[in-house]
């Protein structure tokens, strides 16, 4: 099995590539996508002259007029709501919600309008649209400006869930979300908005929702995460090594669905499977992977699916960093799995 | 003549039949005998649907009798199958009166293969394309916001339909309804909000719903005209909705239309007998007194073209009969099977929905999953 490239293939001349960060390759997704289809309008609390509060959009307004990129009331129902309605009269829809933490006013729009007309409908009506918004923490946010809500979006059937980890993903994967069929909910990781960076090509792609990455090829065990703790993982891979332990390091990208073919594949080569999130435990989405893992693969597994999640207490302010999975706590789980 | 913000509602026809102002051209004995015979099928439909509910052949049903000039105005005050409406989940007489045909009505309260919905919303939720009649949540002012959005959206096109959202009484009390309508009037979007105020949000009564006077004063707030309106004179609701509609449409930005009406029936099957908890017999009977088909009878017969009772008859068993055929010929095409399941949930088939699907498959059909 071929893992999906994490850099960009190499294609010769056509394949020009520059470092950019990732906040700066979300930007040139919509960039390039309002240029491509006059359907595509941005939108969202402070989006347009401003920018975004981290600049997403910045330019975008100048760009496209006030007619394709524009600010909206301070109202998450309303910019989810009003997305759909676009979305239901042909247009493509990409909507901002500031952060993750403010989804909730948006949320019944979400779950019984957007997630819902199509099958309820019995297809007459569809609602493809793009909702991006930050989440996770590592920013001194608090409670308000840091939390993992995607579990709530993954247990809801009609939704999409990707959270890109990397420059060229963030825009592959947001390319596929405004050109599917389907609302995306679109999270992305903005304690890596700048310190992520990575070779993005010049000319168009995309990167299917649904596939997973192999970052790191390794025999031991496997790490499997998303979002913004993918670069501890990779450090915890990277300590193990000193170690001689050879880690491989899987980036879902996509929850839903997600590439249970490359997850099984790796657990069925290592036997061992330790899956990282920053969201709180409880029904934490990696519970499902977990669940496929042992049903799949139980005979195979020399330890139990090892999880390091946040815990189960609202975000902390001060303590953020004990909060999150760090790469010592990844790693200390990997020895658990390896030492069973 | 057709001012916002009264402070009772626009009438043209009084109780007793007689207009209380100059009745307009258009509403000529035949144009009201027309409307006459849309608001008796729409109510006949009730009757029957009721019937189909006592017997089990469907699960819910909310009923609109005593709604139907509000229903069926608004349908005439638009241009069917051109403008988009977002309805809530009262409004079959404005789904018959737009031209949506009973037989796919009748399919999705039955849940049968003939319903456009495939079966997967409960009864009384409809939804069909071709009218741009867009399905219905039940989550209430769920509508408002996407609508203000269809508004938006017809607003980018440039095209000149205009967005119509309706609900109930109830509705403006959810934050949604607040955010919808603020929406639209920041945008300035071609969207016609009709509230179809008839006094009850299941048992709660306005008075307990709402501190404000009325619906449509809260219109001001979003920087649009508020109207309020007989919603029982289906003259007073086609002369006014038919002139906020084309204001709309003419670029005015949003507007806000209350119908004052009475929900003569329960809320639905989940109370059955409204009278006897929350509600006097006295209050429903001071409404049906003002009957909105009673009213065009009156009226009829003021201009002395008087319904007669062979034709109230007739038109009463022809409803009948067309409810029957709907019936029959839904049922015929059979219920839909365990497929419905998978269908239509994404644009595509995901691989953890092809796995469930086999295992249903085989589940239900026997075999390997």
């Amino acid at each position: 099995m071929t893992a999906t490239q994490s850099k960009p293939p190499s294609t010769g001349s056509a394949g020009e590539t520059r470092t950019l960060t990732l906040i700066q390759a979300i930007n040139e997704a919509m960039q390039e996508e309002l240029a491509r289809d006059e359907r595509v309008v941005v939108f969202g609390e402070d989006v347009g002259a401003r920018g975004g509060v981290f600049l997403a959009t910045a330019g975008l307004q100048e760009q496209f007029g006030k007619k394709r990129v524009f600010d909206t009331p301070l109202s998450e129902a309303s910019i989810v709501g009003a997305a759909v309605g676009m979305a239901v009269r042909g247009l493509r829809p990409i909507a901002e919600i500031q952060f993750a933490d403010y989804m909730g006013p948006g949320f019944d729009q979400i779950i019984s309008q957007a997630a819902k007309i199509r099958y309820r409908s019995g297809g007459q009506f569809t609602a493809p649209l793009v909702i991006r918004t930050p989440s996770g923490g590592g920013v001194k946010g608090g409670h308000h400006h840091s939390q993992s809500p995607e579990s709530y979006f993954t247990h809801t059937p009609g939704l999409k869930v990707v959270m890109p980890s990397t420059p060229y993903d963030a825009k592959g994967l947001l390319k596929s979300a405004v050109r599917g069929g389907d609302p995306v909910i679109y999270f992305e990781p903005k304690r890596l908005y700048r310190a992520a960076k990575g070779e993005v090509p010049t000319q168009d792609y995309t990167v299917e929702l649904g596939k997973g990455a192999v970052r790191r090829e390794g025999s031991d065990l496997t790490i499997i995460g998303y979002g913004g703790v993918m670069p501890d993982a990779e450090k915890a891979a990277q300590a193990l090594a000193t170690e001689g332990v050879q880690a491989e390091v899987i980036d879902l990208r996509s929850l839903v669905p997600w590439d249970r073919d490359l997850v099984l594949t790796s657990v069925a080569k290592t036997g061992r499977a330790v899956l990282v999130s920053e969201a709180p435990r409880i029904s934490n989405f990696m519970g499902e992977v977990a669940y496929v893992i042992q049903e799949q693969l139980f005979d195979q597994l020399l330890a139990p699916v090892m999880q390091v999640a946040g815990f189960d207490t609202p975000y902390p302010y001060v303590q953020d960093k004990v909060y999150l999975p760090g790469a010592n706590r990844i790693a200390a789980a990997c020895v658990r799995a390896l030492n069973y | 003549m057709i001012q916002p913000f009264t402070s009772d509602p626009l009438q043209w026809v009084a109780e007793d039949g007689r207009p209380i102002r100059e009745l307009p051209a258009r509403f000529t004995p035949e144009v009201l005998r027309d409307l006459y015979r849309e608001m008796v099928r729409a109510r006949e439909f009730d009757k029957k649907l009721v019937t189909l509910l006592r017997q089990g052949r469907t699960t819910f049903y909310a009923q609109a009798s005593g709604m139907e000039a509000t229903q069926l105005g608004l349908a005439r005050s638009i241009r069917a199958g051109h403008d988009w409406v977002w309805p809530y989940y009262r409004d079959h007489a404005l789904a018959l009166a737009l031209g949506v045909p009973m037989l796919d009505l009748v399919s999705q309260c039955l849940g049968t293969n003939s319903d456009l919905c495939r079966g997967r919303q409960m009864p009384h939720h409809f939804g069909v394309a071709r009218f741009n009649f867009v399905s219905i949540s039940s989550s209430i002012a769920s509508q408002v916001p996407p609508a203000a959005g269809s508004a938006m959206a017809q607003k980018y096109l440039g095209t000149d339909e205009i967005t119509v959202c309706t609900f109930g009484d109830g509705a403006t009390s959810e934050g949604d309804w607040h955010a919808g309508m603020n929406m639209a009037g920041a945008a300035g979007a071609p969207c016609l909000f009709v509230c179809e105020n008839n006094q009850w949000a299941i048992s709660t009564n306005l008075r307990a719903q709402t501190a404000s006077e009325s619906i449509h004063i809260k219109a001001k707030a979003y920087g649009m005209p508020g109207y309020y309106v007989d919603g029982n004179d289906i003259v007073a609701v086609i002369e006014v909705l038919s002139h906020v509609a084309e204001e709309v449409r003419a670029g005015k930005g949003p507007a806000l239309v209350e119908c004052l009406t009475y929900r003569i029936g329960s809320h639905s099957n989940a109370d059955a007998d409204a009278e006897k908890n929350y509600r006097t017999r006295e209050e429903v009977n001071a409404w049906v007194a003002r009957d909105p088909i009673v009213r065009v009878e009156r009226l009829l017969e003021h201009l002395g073209a008087p319904v007669s009772a062979e034709e109230r008859a007739d038109l009463i068993s022809a409803a009948h009969r067309e409810v029957d055929e709907a019936v029959l010929k839904a049922e015929a095409s059979g219920q839909p099977d365990w497929r419905i399941l998978f269908e239509d949930v994404y644009a595509d088939l995901p691989v953890h929905l092809r796995e469930q699907a086999a295992f249903l498959r085989a589940e239900q059909e026997g075999g390997q999953a």
